[in-house]
């Protein structure tokens, strides 16, 4: 984030967000998106390309791009990082056999110069389901205590079926991108 | 360097004054960049005569051979050692900063290689750093960590954690020629997982949240609603009979599925696949597809999204079972 964009956004009125939620398929992007919006969630096909929504959150309004993460697309990732306020990372806490490419993609992705200032919330989704790693376990196979010290970022355990922990990790996430760019608050 | 200052000017007349102006100030900026450099240039030539490859590569060569030499002198003494690297490494910063200072007349590929150079010799200091850090671990005086020692920890955390837990999920792995039955009543909330398996038939009756298939050859699978996600890779001449909310399928062969599924079913990297309407029964199921909200049919079985055929017209990757191939309903009995 240069210093001119933060001083346009500290000049806008309509105080906007740009968040970026990407992760392996299979992870629950759009039914969390659609859950936080209060959307029905019974009848999501898996994301071919991507889905742009636009939610009133507190008093930002959120620009959440979810993007598909078939192996196919996910080259496509990069075309969406620009101006970038907020990286979600969803992660499927069920998928024990990816977690290793789930690592991997998420490596890549911090490595990412326009991405480098950009709060990062990891949702560790699928707590409703019984075998799912807690969002301890999923901190440890992800290595996130060795992150970038500069990097603000937080995992929070989530259940886009049940909804439990969605706010509370967007709450984080909101308020972290706010002290950080609406510095007036 | 010097044509590109002047192409602007010529390309765009300004007739703006203050442009006019602005554009001066720049072009001046540029030129004294210029002088400074030249000057720069001249102070660096009277101090080691350069501004010529072939004098530079001698003197690049000359720096290296004696930094080489200094890192193969192989030594026991940790004291020695210590002092060792820390004279190594500034010399390898001073080759660093004489490339940079002569790059800009170099030839690109003398700049590459000898950035090759540099960046081996560090590599190679860095190796005998990690050797003295290994034999002098119990002093942990070392601060300045190195990535790269990093890494291998980090591995070694994840790997063994990541095989305690597969162990304990339900499912059934690493098997051939069997029958394989699980009565997911009491599983509700859980996943399961068909891994490695071989020419066998799987039957899982009752509902679960979600599935796991991963390598399975010449097997029949037969499983009740899903209320999450199944995920299916790596499959060949495999016959799947499922229901659920959501269904992928990466690298399938020569397979058939019979599917219920709400949403649209996707398929990335597979050949010869077919697919059918949903059709299996057994005592209850009426029940469990009401559970998993999949009692109606919703026609989306043959709504298959290929990644990797975006067009309009049908992928060549799959096709709809014609009628009279299809196996009729599978009843399988309960116990």
């Amino acid at each position: 984030m240069g210093l001119l964009s933060i001083i346009r956004k500290i000049k806008r009125k309509e105080k906007e967000m740009r968040i970026l939620m990407v992760g392996l398929d299979n992870s629950g992007k759009t039914t969390i998106v659609l859950k936080i919006n209060g959307e029905d969630t019974s009848v999501i096909s898996p994301t071919l390309g991507f889905n742009i929504k636009t939610i009133a959150y507190q008093k930002y309004t959120l620009n959440i791009w979810d993007v598909g993460g078939q192996r196919t697309i996910r080259s496509y990732w990069r075309n969406y990082f620009e101006q970038t306020d907020g990286l979600v990372w969803v992660v499927d806490s069920s998928d024990i056999r990816r977690l290793d490419d789930c690592k991997m993609e998420l490596d890549n992705l911090l490595k990412e110069e326009r991405l480098s200032g950009a709060s990062l919330l990891i949702l560790a989704n699928k707590q409703d389901i019984k075998g799912a790693l807690t969002p301890a376990e999923i901190a440890k196979v992800l290595n996130l205590e060795a992150m970038d010290i500069t990097r603000h970022w937080n995992i929070v355990g989530c259940s886009a079926y049940t909804g439990e922990g969605l706010l509370e990790g967007f709450d984080w996430l909101v308020q972290d991108i706010a002290s950080r760019i609406y510095m007036l608050d | 360097m010097e044509e590109e200052e002047a192409a602007p000017a010529i390309s765009n007349p300004i007739q703006d004054p203050t442009l006019q102006k602005k554009h001066q100030s720049m072009l001046d900026r540029l030129s004294t960049r210029h002088q400074t450099r030249l000057e720069n240039s001249v102070t660096t030539k009277s101090k080691s005569s350069l501004e010529s490859t072939s004098s530079f590569i001698s003197r690049f060569s000359h720096l290296k051979n004696s930094i080489d030499s200094q890192l193969t002198t192989t030594t026991t003494d940790p004291t020695h050692l210590k002092s060792l690297i820390a004279s190594i490494s500034p010399s390898i910063s001073a080759l660093e900063k004489l490339v940079a200072e002569n790059s800009y007349y170099l030839p690109s590929y003398e700049v590459r290689s000898s950035l090759k150079t540099i960046s081996d010799l560090k590599q190679n200091l860095e190796n005998l750093n990690s050797k003295k850090k290994f034999s002098f671990k119990n002093k942990s005086t070392t601060k300045k960590e190195s990535p790269i020692t990093e890494a291998p920890k980090s591995d070694a955390v994840s790997r063994p954690k990541n095989s305690i837990i597969r162990v304990d999920s339900p499912g059934f792995r690493d098997r051939e020629n069997q029958l394989l039955v699980e009565n997911l009543a009491g599983l509700d909330t859980r996943e399961f997982t068909l891994s490695n398996l071989d020419s066998c038939e799987v039957r899982l009756i009752g509902t679960c949240s979600a599935v796991f298939v991963n390598k399975l050859r010449n097997c029949r699978v037969y499983v009740g609603p899903v209320k999450g996600s199944i995920l299916i890779d790596e499959v060949e001449e495999c016959v799947f009979v499922m229901a659920s909310h959501q269904i992928r399928i990466h690298r399938a062969k020569r397979s058939d599925f019979y599917l219920r599924v709400r949403s649209r079913p996707i398929i990335e990297d597979i050949g010869d696949v077919r697919f059918a309407p949903y059709c299996l029964e057994y005592q209850g199921i009426e029940e469990d597809l009401k559970k998993a909200s999949l009692e109606e049919e919703t026609g989306n079985w043959c709504n298959v999204d290929d990644f990797k055929w975006l067009r309009a017209v049908q992928s060549p990757n799959w096709s709809v079972l014609p009628q009279d191939q299809r196996t009729g309903s599978v009843k399988l009995s309960t116990f």
